[in-house]
């Protein structure tokens, strides 16, 4: 945990330094008696550098957080690593494909990472709640979700 | 009578309001009994269902998944010893024996029950108390108003945080969060980096789906990776109704648990599960046979259930007549009724006394559909334990996508709700409570709006927050809690070190 608060603390530290650099460059107005719309920022941007110093202060000597925390459980960096790689080829593919071409795969993915390995199952779960989700919220709830390149057929 | 009242009672009693109410109970019993599924992320799977709805219907269909949420966590608690929800971690002690001795009707049938007094106790607190709260606060002005949102702050982080300094800099981290987008008194806009899109600012239900739903599926997932699928319930489920005799000796349990629920459900950040150990150790404390307690004794069931159950309508309390949230769901019922333009805090009762009372009335019924359901629907809705979690998982992912999207109809509000996702990660794997930074982006804004007029009326002394009673009263307690946390933090480590040299 020490390290991970060393580095927490120098990764806070950083983006507090940055944000208060921002916060200093925002506009200002001379109004009287008011305050500037970068005041807020530098009272809580303030608040935060030291705080993340006291931060740094207690990871340099040692002292860790209560007691060691079961974070996040053991799932490989591999799999981290791909889950992140789908999701954002996900993104960045879901405004262009629309929902039910983007979701299809997206469930299959995930249907076959929670455990799922018969393959009609996959096949009938991602394409029948892709559909079936699609419909309820677009002619249930009037939702419009953009149906992208199957536009023409749905 | 206060027509307000009537009003409110006519507009939760309708046919549309109470289909609602008791649909939000169906979906909270089976969300609040999936382990793995917190009523958090039940409400924020609903949510955009409720946008499209009128606001009564949807907070009351909201309000039937909260009050539910909790009692549904006690099922899986008391057949497969996991508890559903949090809340229900002390239900478990007593009812999972229970239920190992065959008796796992009998024990479902008193946590039905005694969550059922204690939601209604809840319910008569909520109904004398709120409005006069309600009526105290609106002699707030800005500076004690400002006092009142600090104090609500540091009391979360206190709560919220295994480490003060790491509670305190969430929260931070939320509030300059909230301070992308425009001024709220002068409309400079601030961080935006010339993004059309951050202009209004970061919506906070985009945030909370981020921050709650991607960490809960990798959570899963771990869990999935590490126990399988989980496990069905081999229990068999005979009577249900609790007897007579089981009434009356759910009386002083029931009586324990339900006032320290609905008072810590007051308390900004205590929650369900503080309440529910509270009542189970102080119901076996004045227990006159303690030691029955951990091998299935009846009232280590009713004390928590009643509790847990008490929580919600404590909790309802602050959110109503202050606008600050006690725990996350009420966070989430905060943004739900912002999405429809009404801003929960003492106005509410004022501008809008039907709908506040209609709040107050939904959660009555909600209490009400509750307990018909749990007991009607039980043998049934103890199936839903088996479903696969490779189907539930997929659909609460893209459940958060459309969810994101359905709020402004926009893409980036998808991106944003990813990023979050991907910090809640960052914030759990640094051991960095989420709620405060939750609650930051319910409360920011009124703390900036506040603390700016009053600066603005003072000429910029701040004096002003020392002046006023309410506000001086306010910032003695956000001192109190933080100290008091530190004592804690304190406190414990010393224990845990001791403990570590004991072992050595």
């Amino acid at each position: 945990m020490r390290k991970r608060n060393l580095i927490s603390a120098v990764v806070l530290i950083a983006i507090g330094i940055s944000y208060f650099v921002l916060s200093v460059q925002l506009p200002t107005r001379n109004i009287e008696n008011a305050t500037g719309p970068s005041f807020f920022p530098l009272v809580t941007v303030t608040g935060f550098l030291v705080l993340a110093a006291a931060l740094l202060f207690q990871a340099i000597r040692g002292r860790a957080s209560l007691g060691s925390v079961p974070t996040l459980a053991k799932i490989s960096r591999a799999t981290y690593g791909w889950a992140f790689a789908a999701a954002v080829l996900y993104l960045v593919a879901l405004p262009s494909l629309g929902f039910i071409a983007a979701n299809i795969p997206l469930f299959a993915a995930l249907m076959v990472l929670y455990g799922e390995k018969r393959p009609v199952w996959v096949a009938a779960g991602s394409i029948g709640i892709s559909v079936a989700v699609f419909f309820v919220f677009r002619e249930m709830f009037q939702i419009q979700l953009p149906a992208g390149i199957l536009g023409g057929l749905v | 009578m206060n027509p307000d009242i009537i009003d409110g009672f006519t507009q939760a009693s309708m046919a549309s309001t109470l289909a609602a109410t008791a649909v939000g109970c169906l979906l909270g019993l089976v969300v609040g009994m999936i382990p793995g599924l917190t009523i958090s992320t039940g409400i924020i799977i609903v949510l955009p269902l409720t946008f499209v709805l009128p606001p009564d219907i949807s907070i009351a269909l909201l309000l039937g998944l909260y009050v539910s949420g909790m009692t549904g966590g006690s099922f899986s608690a008391i057949l497969l010893n996991i508890p559903g929800t949090p809340s229900a971690s002390a239900t478990a002690l007593d009812g999972y024996p229970m239920a190992a001795r065959g008796d796992a009707g009998h024990a479902l049938g008193l946590a039905i029950t005694a969550s059922f007094i204690g939601g209604l106790f809840s319910f008569l607190c909520l109904f004398l108390i709120a409005p006069l709260l309600a009526e105290l606060a609106l002699k707030f002005q800005s500076p004690d108003l400002f006092s009142l949102v600090f104090f609500g702050l540091t009391i979360i982080c206190s709560f919220a945080a295994r480490s003060l300094i790491k509670g305190l800099l969430s929260a931070l981290i939320g509030l300059m969060i909230l301070t992308i987008g425009q001024d709220p008194m002068m409309g400079t806009a601030r961080f935006t980096f010339g993004q059309v899109n951050l202009i209004a600012g970061v919506h906070f239900l985009t945030a909370l789906i981020g921050l709650f739903a991607i960490p809960q599926l990798v959570d899963n997932l771990s869990a999935i990776i590490r126990d399988g699928q989980g496990q069905a319930s081999t229990a068999r489920i005979r009577r249900i109704v609790p007897s007579l005799a089981d009434l009356k000796s759910l009386r002083v349990p029931v009586a324990i648990g339900a006032p320290i629920g609905a008072f810590l459900g007051i308390l900004p950040g205590a929650g369900g599960p503080i309440a529910a150990f509270i009542s189970y150790d102080y119901a076996k404390k004045l227990s006159a046979t303690p030691e029955r307690f951990g091998n299935g004794a009846p009232e280590g069931i009713a004390a928590p259930e009643a509790a847990n159950n008490a929580v919600t309508g404590g909790a309802l309390i602050p959110m109503m007549t202050l606008g600050i949230p006690g725990d996350p769901v009420t966070a989430i019922l905060i943004g739900a009724l912002l999405v429809h333009g009404l801003a929960p805090g003492p106005l509410l009762f004022l501008e809008r006394g039907d709908f506040a009372y209609g709040i107050i009335f939904s959660f009555f019924w909600a209490n009400i559909f509750n307990v018909i359901i749990a007991f009607l629907g039980l043998r049934v809705l103890v199936k839903v334990l088996a479903m696969p979690k490779s189907l539930l998982m997929p659909i609460i992912a893209i459940l958060c996508v459309i969810g994101s999207y359905a709020l402004r109809n926009n893409f980036f509000d998808v991106y944003v709700m990813f990023g979050f996702g991907l910090l809640g990660l960052a914030m759990r794997w640094l051991d960095m409570p989420v709620v405060p930074l939750l609650l930051a982006l319910v409360l920011g804004r009124p703390l900036e709006e506040h603390l700016r007029v009053s600066l603005v009326a003072s000429k910029g002394e701040i004096d002003i927050f020392f002046t006023s009673p309410f506000s001086l009263f306010f910032l003695v307690m956000a001192a109190a809690s933080i100290f008091w946390s530190l004592y804690a933090e304190r406190r414990s480590k010393k224990a845990a070190g001791n403990g570590m040299e004991s072992e050595q």
